[in-house]
């Protein structure tokens, strides 16, 4: 199957599509149009700038440049954590959310392509900074449901957490409810994506690489493999970022510095 | 033998720009059963959260059987203690699985979970054994305060620290409590309360001047 190759006119004749819904918009008063506007911008610009890097990436196919691209894409990921979550950025939140999204990311990068798809060349750009990107994507959605209800729901209910420890809980038994809470929270939406897939979307990924001459077959294979991938990732990085960052925010006595909560 | 178990000397304790505590020393002796009385905001609570180490003083200093309060010694106690918050709560989950989960606890694996001495427990302070099998989230606050009692008692430990214990039960629940409580005389009760059935059960009872006060002497 052939690909048909967009030119730049083809593309800007699609921006046209915006007219419509931007009159909407402006009709109702929603005050949309000048995000929109600057969203758009953005948008175009931010994956315009990734398009020629990436392709300079995939030229050079160095797995030093590529892990350390990805470490950019995880330090990235950190701050936009704590920034989209109700954190503080400290550094006792920082440190243990790169550690455990770094950790999290390269233990499923090894796992997948390295022991599933068999890389040829050890962290090949074309393979890696996709399957990276769109399991971080999903690590960093789900780290921000489960550490914001991790220790907001400490907070909220200090007072399950002392009875325990007054009852001779060690800090880890004490949190352990709190554990739970955050794990549920952060799975679910990825348990219940897996549960609906194909039936009520068609996922990007696959879509992209079947509009770019991929057999369904092979896409689906994909697919899943990703899905997989994003599963374990997003659940390994919100376990270990929970349990590396306690490490940093409690007294000796249990306390929870509250330096790390907005409020 | 000394009797002595906690004492507090010259304590301070500001939350944010809000005096609480003001130079406060207490000595509290063992088979002491004490009632902090005050209005709220005076600070009754903070006593008791700074016993366990859940706060810590600005200034002063806090000791356990003649220990100053640090980590190591706030493991100790807390090994030795329980703790009733006024408004408890627990989560959603079986009543049977809410009282088994901190008798579970590696430090409190001497006390083996029977089921049988749970139902007696909450028999002696007036409830069902069938509320065993409900979730802890449709209990009443008087309810749920008596599992957190109910937990506390079958830990058996010689502290109890009890934080406005009766503040959701009627009068014959207090008096259930409090004959249930008298049956080990050993026990070093400190608990925070106004209800005068309560205060009438206590053997010392100290008033907490308001913040206000404090901050004027």
């Amino acid at each position: 199957m052939d690909i048909i190759q967009l030119s730049w006119w083809q593309l800007g004749i699609g921006f046209l599509s915006l007219i419509l819904p931007a009159i909407i918009l402006w009709w109702y008063k929603t005050g949309l149009n000048k995000k929109l506007a600057v969203a758009t911008l953005r948008m175009t610009v931010q994956l315009l700038f990734v398009g020629y890097y990436l392709e300079y990436l995939f030229e050079l196919d160095n797995a030093w440049v590529n892990l350390a691209w990805i470490m950019v894409m995880v330090v990235v990921a950190d701050f936009a954590t704590i920034d989209r979550s109700e954190l503080n950025r400290t550094w006792s939140l920082i440190i243990p959310i790169f550690g455990a999204t770094f950790f999290g990311i390269i233990l499923i990068d090894l796992f997948f392509l390295e022991l599933v798809i068999r890389l040829p060349q050890f962290l090949q750009a074309q393979y890696a900074i996709p399957v990276t990107g769109m399991v971080l994507g999903n690590c960093l959605r789900s780290n921000v449901i489960g550490i914001n209800d991790f220790y907001y729901s400490l907070k909220e209910n200090r007072e399950r957490y002392h009875f325990y420890l007054a009852a001779g809980a060690t800090r880890q038994e004490a949190l352990y409810p709190f554990y739970q809470r955050a794990l549920k929270r952060s799975a679910n939406p990825t348990i219940a994506t897996m549960a609906t897939i194909g039936l009520v979307s068609l996922p990007g990924m696959m879509t992209g690489q079947i509009l770019s001459g991929s057999s369904p077959m092979t896409a689906i294979m994909y697919q899943i493999m990703i899905m997989l991938a994003i599963f374990s990732g997003t659940i390994l990085s919100v376990f270990l970022a929970i349990n590396w960052s306690n490490r940093f925010v409690f007294s000796d006595t249990d306390k929870l510095d509250k330096r790390i909560l907005k409020d | 033998m000394n009797t002595e178990l906690f004492l507090f000397r010259r304590v301070s304790f500001q939350y944010g720009e809000e005096i609480i505590l003001d130079n406060f020393s207490l000595e509290i002796e063992r088979g002491d059963v004490i009632a902090f009385k005050g209005e709220s905001g005076s600070g009754k609570t903070t006593i008791l959260k700074l016993l366990l180490g859940f706060e810590q003083p600005d200034s002063g200093e806090i000791r356990y059987k003649e220990e100053p309060m640090n980590a190591e010694t706030v493991k100790q106690l807390r090994r030795e203690s329980a703790w009733l918050p006024q408004d408890l709560n627990l989560g959603s989950g079986r009543v049977l699985d809410v009282i088994k989960f901190p008798l579970e606890f590696r430090n409190n694996n001497s006390q083996q979970f029977e089921k049988s001495k749970a139902e007696s427990m909450l028999h002696e302070l007036g409830l069902e054994p069938s509320v065993l099998e409900k979730n802890f989230r449709d209990l009443s606050t008087g309810q749920r305060q008596r599992i957190g009692l109910t937990i506390c008692l079958l830990l058996d430990r010689p502290i109890l620290f009890l934080d406005e214990p009766t503040s959701a039960l009627d009068e014959e629940s207090v008096s259930r409590v409090k004959e249930v409580l008298r049956k080990r005389d050993d026990r070093t009760v400190i608990s925070t309360s106004h209800d005068p059935a309560w205060l009438e059960y206590c053997n010392r009872i100290i008033e907490i001047e308001t913040k206000y006060q404090n901050q004027n002497r």
